[in-house]
C-alpha cells in the first residue's frame, strides 16, 4: 500500500480560514483477493480503510463551570494527560463494522476509544462526565472528530478521502495513519508526517510576541505612539 | 473576508472589524469618550479571548489617547506634574492589576473576573449617568439653575504629603492623585479601559482640578498607562495582538472624525442618556452571560507546548 497527502504543510496565514487535506493511496494488487471469507461485500469493495489524523499530544485543562450565588463560575478543574489538540478520525464504513471492539481499543483508534488519564484518582461517575464533556467540547471546536464512510475506493486499489481542517488548528507536527483492514484484521498501516505551522507575518509576530515578549511589548508601544500621532495629524489635514 | 489573527488564534471577518472600530469610534467621537469600556466586551461578545481583548484594547487606547494628549499639550491643557504623580500612581497599578491578571489566567479564572469589573464598573457609572442626566434634564424643564458655590472644605484637604500643582493652581495631597491614578491603573490592566470615565470625575470632584486641565491631564496620563499595560501584558501574558490593535485603531479614528461631528448637532443631557443607556445595556449583557446557565459547562485549553 502507497499513501500521500496532497499537502505535507499546511500554513497558517492571515488569509487562513481552514483548509481540507486530501489523502489518497493505492492498494497493490499483489494481495490475494479471492478468498471470499469476509461476508460483508459493499459493491465489490473488498477492503476497508480508516484514516486517523492527529496532532501532538500535550497536557489540557478542562474546566467546569457550577453556580456560585447568582451566577456560574469555574469550580471544579481537571488535567487531562497527553491528548491530542486535533484528531479525526474517517473511513470506509462505520467503524465498529470493520474492526470489533477489542480491537479498535487495543489499537486506539476512534473518539469512543480515546484514552484520557486524569491526574488523580476521581470516581467514575466523574471521568465519564469530563471525558463526555471534552470530547463534546473539542468536537464543539471542530478540533475533535469521527466523519465515517468518507473514504472511497476506486476499482479496489485506489483510495481517496478529504479532511477538513478548522482555521483554529493547533500547530505542530501531525501524524496520519492509514489502516487497511481486511476480515476484522489489521493488514497495513502507513504513516505521513503532516506539519501544520504559522507562516509569514502571523509566524512572525506570533514567535515575537512570545519569544521576544519585552522587545515586542515596547514595539507595540511604539506602533501605537506613532500611528495615534499619525491620525491626530491626518484628522487636523482633513479638518482644514 | 476572514483574517487570522495571531495572538487571539481566530479567524475572524475583518468587515465585522472594521465595522466594530469605526461604530465605537463614531460614538467615542460622538461622546468625546475614551471607548474602551465599548470596544473590550464588543471583542469578548464576538469571540476573541477576553484576555486577548482586554490587552489589546489597552494598546489601541494608548493610539487613540496620544493624539488627544498632544492636541491638549499644544494649548498648554496638561498639568504635567500632576499628570506625572497620576503616572506613578497609575504605574504601580497597572503592575499590580497584571499581576492579578496574569494569576487568575494560570487558574481559569480571569474571563470571570473582567465580566464582574465590567458589571460592577459599568453598573455603577451608567446608573449615576443615567440619574444624573435625567435630573438635570427634569430641572432644567422647571427651569432651575444649578448653584455653583464655593467648594467646602472636606477630608481631601486633610490629606497629608501635600503638593504644589502650579498649573492647575492647587495645592493638594499627593495621595488622593496617588491613589486615583492607581485605581486607574489596576482598571486598564483588568478591563481594557482607559479609566477615564473614573478619572475625570474623580479630577473635578474629589481634586476640583479646573476644566480646562482635567481632560489633557487625563490623556496624558491614559497614554502612559495604558502604554505600561500594553507592556506587561505583552512580557506576562503574550496577549497583545497587534494586528488586531492596528485594524481596530484604523477604523476607530475614521468613525471617530464622523461621531465628531454629529455630536456638535445633539443636546449635552441628551448625549449623556445615550451614553448612559449604552453603557448599561453592555453591563446588562454581560450579567446575564454570568447568570444564565451556560450551554456547555465545560471547557478546555491546552496547557503544554506552543500552541
Amino acid at each position: 500500500m502507497v499513501t500521500d497527502l496532497s499537502d505535507h504543510t499546511i500554513e497558517i496565514t492571515s488569509r487562513f480560514s481552514g483548509t481540507e487535506l486530501l489523502i489518497f493511496g493505492a492498494i497493490e494488487r499483489g494481495i490475494p483477493q479471492d478468498d471470499g471469507g469476509h461476508g460483508v461485500v459493499v459493491e465489490g469493495m473488498d477492503y476497508d480503510i480508516i484514516v486517523v489524523v492527529q496532532s501532538e499530544r500535550h497536557d489540557m485543562i478542562i474546566r467546569r463551570k457550577e453556580p456560585l450565588g447568582p451566577i456560574w463560575v469555574n469550580k471544579e478543574n481537571k488535567i487531562l494527560k497527553n491528548m491530542p489538540g486535533f484528531y479525526a478520525l474517517t473511513s470506509t464504513r462505520p467503524i465498529d463494522l470493520i474492526l470489533s471492539d477489542k480491537k479498535l481499543n487495543k489499537m486506539d483508534i476512534g473518539l469512543q476509544q480515546l484514552k484520557i488519564e486524569f491526574d488523580y484518582s476521581i470516581s467514575e461517575e466523574e471521568k465519564e462526565n469530563f471525558r463526555d464533556g471534552f470530547i463534546r467540547n473539542m468536537k464543539a471546536r471542530k478540533l475533535y472528530n469521527q466523519h465515517e464512510g468518507m473514504v472511497s475506493i476506486l476499482d479496489g486499489i485506489l483510495f481517496r478521502a478529504i479532511l477538513e481542517f478548522p482555521a483554529n488548528m493547533p500547530v505542530g507536527n501531525y501524524d496520519v495513519d492509514v489502516y487497511l483492514i481486511r476480515n476484522g484484521k489489521i493488514i497495513l498501516t502507513a504513516q505521513s508526517p503532516l506539519e501544520v505551522d504559522k507562516a509569514g507575518l502571523e509566524r512572525l509576530i506570533y514567535v515575537f510576541a512570545h519569544n521576544y515578549s519585552k522587545l515586542y511589548g515596547i514595539l507595540a508601544i511604539v506602533i501605537a505612539l506613532f500611528a495615534g500621532w499619525l491620525a491626530g495629524f491626518l484628522s487636523k489635514k482633513v479638518n482644514g | 473576508m476572514q483574517i487570522y489573527l495571531p495572538i487571539a488564534e481566530v479567524s475572524i471577518n475583518i468587515f465585522l472589524l472594521f465595522f466594530m472600530g469605526g461604530g465605537v469610534g463614531f460614538l467615542c467621537g460622538m461622546f468625546g469618550v475614551g471607548g474602551g469600556f465599548l470596544m473590550t466586551p464588543l471583542l469578548i461578545f464576538i469571540g476573541i479571548p477576553p484576555a486577548v481583548s482586554v490587552a489589546t484594547v489597552a494598546n489601541q487606547i494608548t493610539a487613540a489617547s496620544v493624539s488627544g494628549a498632544i492636541a491638549h499639550a499644544r494649548r498648554g491643557g496638561i498639568d504635567y506634574k500632576m499628570g506625572i504623580v497620576l503616572i506613578l500612581g497609575g504605574a504601580v497599578g497597572s503592575y499590580f492589576g497584571s499581576m492579578i491578571f496574569t494569576i487568575l489566567k494560570a487558574t481559569g479564572q480571569v474571563d470571570l473576573m473582567i465580566s464582574l469589573a465590567y458589571v460592577i464598573f459599568l453598573g455603577s457609572i451608567g446608573g449615576m449617568m443615567f440619574v444624573e442626566s435625567v435630573r438635570s434634564i427634569l430641572r432644567n424643564r422647571r427651569g432651575e439653575k444649578v448653584k455653583v458655590g464655593r467648594r467646602q472644605r472636606t477630608w481631601v484637604d486633610a490629606l497629608p504629603f501635600k503638593m504644589r500643582f502650579r498649573a492647575s493652581k492647587m495645592y493638594v495631597s499627593a495621595v488622593l492623585p496617588l491613589s486615583i491614578g492607581g485605581l486607574v491603573g489596576v482598571l486598564a490592566a483588568i478591563m481594557g479601559v482607559g479609566g477615564g470615565f473614573i478619572m475625570v470625575p474623580a479630577m473635578i470632584y474629589l481634586l476640583n482640578m479646573p476644566i480646562n486641565v482635567v481632560i489633557g491631564t487625563s490623556l496624558f496620563q491614559i497614554t502612559f498607562v495604558t502604554a505600561s499595560v500594553t507592556y506587561l501584558h505583552s512580557v506576562h501574558t503574550q496577549t497583545v495582538d497587534i494586528m488586531l490593535a492596528l485594524i481596530l485603531l484604523v477604523s476607530s479614528v475614521i468613525g471617530a472624525q464622523f461621531g465628531a461631528k454629529v455630536g456638535q448637532k445633539l443636546k449635552g443631557e441628551q448625549l449623556r442618556i445615550l451614553l448612559a443607556l449604552m453603557v448599561l445595556a453592555v453591563c446588562a449583557k454581560m450579567g446575564f452571560d454570568l447568570a444564565v446557565e451556560p450551554d456547555e459547562l465545560y471547557s478546555v485549553v491546552s496547557v503544554g507546548g506552543i500552541h
